[in-house]
């Protein structure tokens, strides 16, 4: 076997990179495959927290490079998935405790039995980003409709094209708030598309289930009904190859869309 | 759910009252375009002050212009980066003006030019919308972009872009109205 080893980033921090890994890590583990997520963020942990498996780590990518113990030992099951693994990050060390030859080398390991590596890449352009993409052949950059993210997202791209490993990149963009599109308050997805003129994997619409979901330590795909859980489900296969439309937000939020309906049937003269 | 109906209402309310006003998203895309034009090309508001500076000094030996409103633009439609150069332009100057600027110039430089001058003085309109000389453009990349790493460098160094958005004058013969030099060169069997 030889996984697919994709490295999700974004440059900005706080766009959703940790979140997305750990959700589309676990739809593609619910999916069937063999998936391990490795966390770079080193000083930094928290995909740990988002995955709930905290109190569950022995030992960390940096036990591993520095020989304390087998690659083996350090992947944390997850709860729920026995497909799905955490290699998590060290807190109490800083980027440099792992180089990017040292990184390079894990991910061919695990490629061996693994269908699926995804890194989780620290915010920034610096060691710990280069350290991040070093094993990986694939990349998706997490951006939201916003001006610093885009931005970022560019200087990213750039970056990735500039490396000859990374064959492919595409957009996850994640926040996105359809009402506000509507209103022509936020950039629409069209537009971050054309700006960056970058294939899409993915549009997330903001969902507070994702903060409930983090409190609990469990990942928002598991929840079927949640709009963001099926949107990160869409991801997960078309990373598989499988050709699914986007999902057409407004017309998905429904309780909200028939509340509007109401209001413009009385309101309807205002144009 | 409640705040996402009070908002959208509120929104509606807000909107109805500033409709003459542009929507935020498209400052928003807009500036965006700018700020990522000079992120990937390394060109500085300042550079490209120089660069319209230079340029009028250049041009303005043959042409009478009005040099404040020149305007300079990077712009780009999907892969391609394109220098927009858009300059009012006054009247043209006859033979002995010509003449007598490209003699305050040096000589190195006035052998080059003086082929074009003939050119250029048959020229008498108003307002052209023409592109910068291809040299101006790549000298000024390759002095600021060093960082050999930076995303679109190659594309753009590679096909210098010729776009010609309003008015569509020949760039070398300045007489057909084409936007591909391949063309014009057949028609002056250059």
């Amino acid at each position: 076997m030889s996984g697919r080893v994709i490295v999700i980033t974004s440059g900005k921090g706080g766009v959703g990179k940790t979140t997305a890994s750990a959700n589309i890590g676990t739809a593609l583990a619910k999916a069937g495959n063999k998936v391990v997520l490795i966390d770079t963020d080193l000083g930094l942990r928290n995909l740990d927290l988002l995955l709930g498996l905290e109190n569950r780590i022995v030992y960390t990518i940096v036990d591993v490079v520095e020989e304390r113990c087998k690659l083996k030992q350090a992947l944390v099951k997850d709860k729920k998935n026995p497909n799905l693994c955490l290699l998590a990050a060290a807190q109490t060390r800083d980027k440099s405790a792992v180089t990017q030859e040292q990184l390079k080398d894990i991910c061919e390991k695990l490629k061996k039995d693994y269908d699926f590596i995804l890194v989780d890449c620290p915010a920034g352009i610096e060691q710990g980003f280069q350290n991040a993409i070093a094993g990986a052949t694939e990349a998706i950059v997490v951006t939201t409709p916003e001006m610093s993210a885009v931005r970022d997202a560019d200087r990213i791209i750039g970056l990735l094209e500039a490396k000859e490993e990374i064959e492919s990149y595409r957009l996850l963009l994640n926040r996105v708030r359809p009402n506000l599109i509507k209103s022509k308050d936020m950039m629409s997805v069209e537009d971050v598309v054309e700006i960056l003129s970058a294939d899409l994997i993915g549009i997330i619409p903001e969902d507070t289930g994702i903060i409930t979901s983090t409190n609990k330590g469990e990942p928002i795909v598991n929840d079927e009904k949640s709009l963001a859980g099926r949107a990160y489900m869409n991801v997960a296969r078309r990373i598989m190859g499988e050709d699914i439309d986007f999902m057409n937000l407004e017309e998905e939020t429904s309780v909200v869309a028939k509340v509007k309906k109401f209001f413009k049937g009385l309101m309807g003269k205002e144009k | 759910m409640k705040d996402n109906i009070f908002a959208e209402l509120y929104n509606k309310i807000l909107g109805f009252f500033r409709q003459t006003e542009d929507a935020s998203k498209d400052v928003a895309c807009n500036r965006l375009r700018v700020v990522l034009m000079q992120d990937r090309t390394n060109l500085t508001p300042q550079l490209l002050e120089r660069m319209r500076k230079e340029l009028v000094e250049l041009l303005s030996k043959y042409l009478e212009m009005d040099k404040e409103a020149l305007e300079l633009n990077l712009d780009q439609e999907g892969e391609q980066m394109a220098l927009m150069l858009s300059i009012p332009v006054i009247r043209a100057k006859d033979e002995e003006e010509i003449e007598k600027a490209l003699a305050e110039t040096s000589e190195e430089n006035s052998e080059d030019i003086e082929e074009n001058t003939e050119e250029t003085s048959g020229e008498n309109s108003e307002n052209i919308e023409e592109e910068s000389s291809e040299d101006i453009e790549e000298d000024t990349e390759d002095d600021t972009e060093q960082d050999a790493g930076s995303k679109k460098a190659d594309k753009q160094s590679a096909k210098p872009v010729k776009k010609f958005p309003n008015k569509e004058i020949c760039g070398d013969c300045r007489e057909c109205e084409l936007s591909d030099d391949i063309e014009c060169e057949k028609k002056n069997g250059v």
